[in-house]
């Protein structure tokens, strides 16, 4: 799990083009689209969506659905290890 | 100032090749929308709203060879620009003629045909896949070879702002007639951004439908043949007692005869400065746009008999502009409906095809349908019910004014109002500003020499108060001085040197907030668009970005300019070739002159790429610099 988690922040920060965030103040637990959080938007959203298809063969064919796994990268983690296809 | 007046009108369409057939349509609530059958793409699932015509067919309609490699978008506009002069039937020869198109695919169908070769019809594509040189193509086709062409690129708003611009330049003086409108084909490299936005529907579009989940895109083209009331006199008058045409329209006579009392009353382009690709949740900027649309044709909400919405059966769009509309009508909302149920979503086209639809219904007394609704939405307005359009028909033969609504990503929202009657007329006192030139030659060239300098802008009503120039990747460093880390994550180069520009020429100027912005690109941020069409070219159709897609248009430099500036005033993006920063000047000095603003950011900004300098090298063109970025403020001189 923890490698799963560092591996989707890696491939976050870089689909996502977060420069100047560096891997060890990317707290999974840190809310990813709340203002206090890492700040992300809808857009992002869509580009989370094609990251975890090309990585690990998952398609969420509704952004809506993607509003639960999406608070934080411990979710996501926890949703792509449930339902990865590779 | 004088009247501006539709002396003609040509369309095609998913419901039909010309107008007589789209009225029918119209009337019998006969959608164009459908299965994929000419674009060449993998994603069959996605119903759209294709014209019933191959590209030979249409160049067989041309007179054309078939062999030629022509755009769709070129092809499908000629059609329309021939339709339409031959339903002006003016005399052009003697007059100063413009034809002004809004575009933003331009001839990216042929570029993503061709893209893997061979060499030889990549580089015919290439030459005329900027929306200029499709304009002029397409000009040239319809046999306005002396014409001057403009291509307005503000996204799905960019018919109306076309339509707009020509009625500014017939009311100054500055071209006796223009015709314009708007004209874009499907292509596979839109139809997979709007997929990578998740905006498709899957079925048949339902705007303002509790159920909506999204749009279908469609593609035509319609242009408007505009002329002054100044210059209508003889000929308008011997055309509409000519049984010429009539015996040509043998399917509905009656929509030839009342054409020449069609005016175009007034005209707003607002922004909404909020999002790039999705709209506010109060519709400000729609909310401008119809307000001062309205405010300028001199009406009242209660004298618009039918709005013809942008509904493009988004939940986001549907919902905004439902609370637009509110704020507006309050309780006086005139019946509304959404074609797109009818055409899809012919995105740059779409304000030219749904003006022409206001025309139509306007001239025939009768209610376009809201195909496709059936549950009412709260958060959204009452369209038009088929059971209610016998009824409101009857009304509706009284009725003189329309208002037609076309928004844009980027919050590039335009408003249009139509109406039977007209305005007071005053003679013109204006002298003409335009001389006419001769043919550009293609050439996908920026041309940066035949830019104006700072001099050739130190004329007698404007002058410069600030201005910034970038070329070079090395000047992007002082970014961070004016943008968050957060927010230059997603900036290409081109959107950095912009708004490093746009913000050193406002600091200069003292100018917090322009009131309007203006801006000129040959290619938009082509370095994310070929990023784009590379993927989708070698990796398929799937898994496709869409932060590259939104930023592939070409108004997305000044939509995020008025995002940042919160500038909710005129904005408009002009993509004419190496001709695009003079239209954009001449745009700014209309409005300063005109006193419709008194502050104006005026920017050209164009980037080439590796691959672009390659083929300008191959085809013996001037090679392109990386990187060109210039912003001034403009006011008037005091």
């Amino acid at each position: 799990m923890e490698q799963l988690i560092n591996d989707l922040k890696q491939q976050i920060k870089e689909v996502l083009n977060l420069e100047e965030l560096s891997l060890e103040d990317f707290d999974a637990d840190a809310p990813l689209f709340a203002d206090e959080g890492i700040g992300l938007d809808s857009i992002d959203v869509l580009e989370i969506i094609v990251l975890l298809e090309k990585q690990y063969g998952i398609r969420l064919a509704n952004p809506k659905e993607g509003k639960a796994i999406f608070k934080s990268v411990r979710t996501i983690a926890e949703y792509v290890q449930a339902n990865r296809k590779k | 100032m004088a009247n501006v007046i539709v002396a003609g009108y040509g369309i095609i369409c998913a419901i039909g090749n010309d107008a007589s057939a789209v009225l029918k349509s119209l009337k019998e609530g006969q959608t164009g929308i459908g299965p994929m059958r000419y674009l060449q793409s993998s994603h069959k699932e996605l119903p759209v709203g294709e014209v019933k015509l191959s590209n030979e067919e249409m160049k067989q309609m041309l007179g054309l060879d078939k062999e030629a490699i022509i755009s769709r978008t070129a092809l499908m506009g000629a059609i329309a620009i021939r339709q339409a002069l031959e339903h002006a039937q003016l005399t052009l020869k003697g007059k100063r003629v413009v034809v002004i198109s809004g575009t933003t695919v331009g001839g990216m169908d042929m570029t993503e045909r061709y893209f893997k070769g061979p060499s030889a019809e990549l580089e015919e594509a290439l030459r005329k896949h900027d929306c200029g040189s499709s304009t002029r193509q397409m000009a040239n086709l319809a046999g306005l070879v002396d014409a001057e062409v403009c291509t307005v690129s503000t996204a799905c708003s960019s018919a109306v702002n076309a339509i707009i611009l020509g009625s500014e330049m017939l009311k100054r003086g500055e071209a006796d007639i223009v015709i314009a409108g708007g004209t874009e084909a499907l292509s596979m490299f839109h139809l997979n951004g709007f997929n990578s936005l998740m905006i498709l529907d899957k079925a048949q579009c339902r705007p303002f439908d509790k159920t909506r989940t999204g749009l279908n895109l469609g593609e035509g083209a319609a242009f408007l043949v505009l002329t002054h009331t100044l210059v209508k006199s003889k000929e308008l008058r011997v055309k509409n007692n000519s049984n010429n045409l009539e015996r040509k329209s043998s399917s509905n006579p009656s929509l030839f005869t009342l054409h020449s009392s069609v005016y175009i009353r007034g005209y707003a382009n607002r922004c909404d400065a909020f999002h790039q690709t999705a709209s506010s949740e109060n519709g400000e900027g729609a909310f401008l746009a119809m307000t001062d649309a309205l405010k300028m044709a001199g009406l009242r909400p209660e004298d618009i008999s039918y709005i013809n919405a942008h509904g493009t059966g988004t939940p986001n769009n549907d919902a905004s502009e439902s609370e637009a509309i509110r704020r507006v009508f309050a309780d006086n909302i005139p019946p509304v409906s959404s074609t797109k149920g009818f055409t899809g979503h012919t995105t740059s086209a779409s304000g030219a095809i749904e003006t022409v639809i206001c025309i139509l219904a306007l001239q025939n007394n009768f209610l376009p349908a809201n195909l496709g609704w059936k549950e009412q939405d709260e958060a959204c307005i009452t369209p038009l019910g088929n059971e209610e359009l016998r009824m409101k028909n009857e009304e509706f033969a009284t009725a003189r004014n329309i208002l037609c609504n076309s928004f844009g990503f980027g919050g590039n929202d335009s408003a249009v109002v139509i109406g039977k009657s007209s305005l007071p007329d005053f003679s013109s006192k204006e002298q003409p500003l335009l001389k006419r030139r001769g043919q550009e030659a293609f050439s996908p060239s920026l041309n940066l020499k035949s830019f104006p300098s700072g001099e050739d802008l130190g004329e007698a009503t404007t002058c410069v108060l600030g201005e910034a120039v970038i070329d070079d990747v090395e000047q992007l460093g002082e970014l961070r001085e004016f943008v968050t880390a957060g927010e230059a994550r997603r900036m290409g180069k081109l959107m950095k040197a912009a708004t490093i520009t746009s913000m050193r020429a406002l600091r200069q100027a003292g100018v917090e907030r322009p009131d309007a912005i203006i801006t000129a690109t040959a290619y938009g941020m082509l370095e994310t668009s070929e990023r784009f069409l590379t993927d989708m070219v070698e990796n398929g159709e799937e898994m496709l970005s869409p932060t590259l897609f939104m930023q592939s248009t070409h108004n997305t430099i000044g939509s995020a300019l008025a995002i940042r500036l919160k500038c909710h005033g005129y904005n408009i993006t002009y993509s004419q070739g190496a001709d695009s920063f003079r239209w954009a000047l001449r745009d700014a000095k209309r409005l300063i002159e005109t006193g419709k603003a008194k502050t104006v950011l005026v920017g050209q900004h164009d980037e080439a790429t590796p691959m672009m300098q390659h083929f300008c090298r191959l085809m013996g063109c001037p090679v392109p610099p990386m990187l060109y970025s210039r912003s001034i403020v403009l006011s008037r001189k005091t």
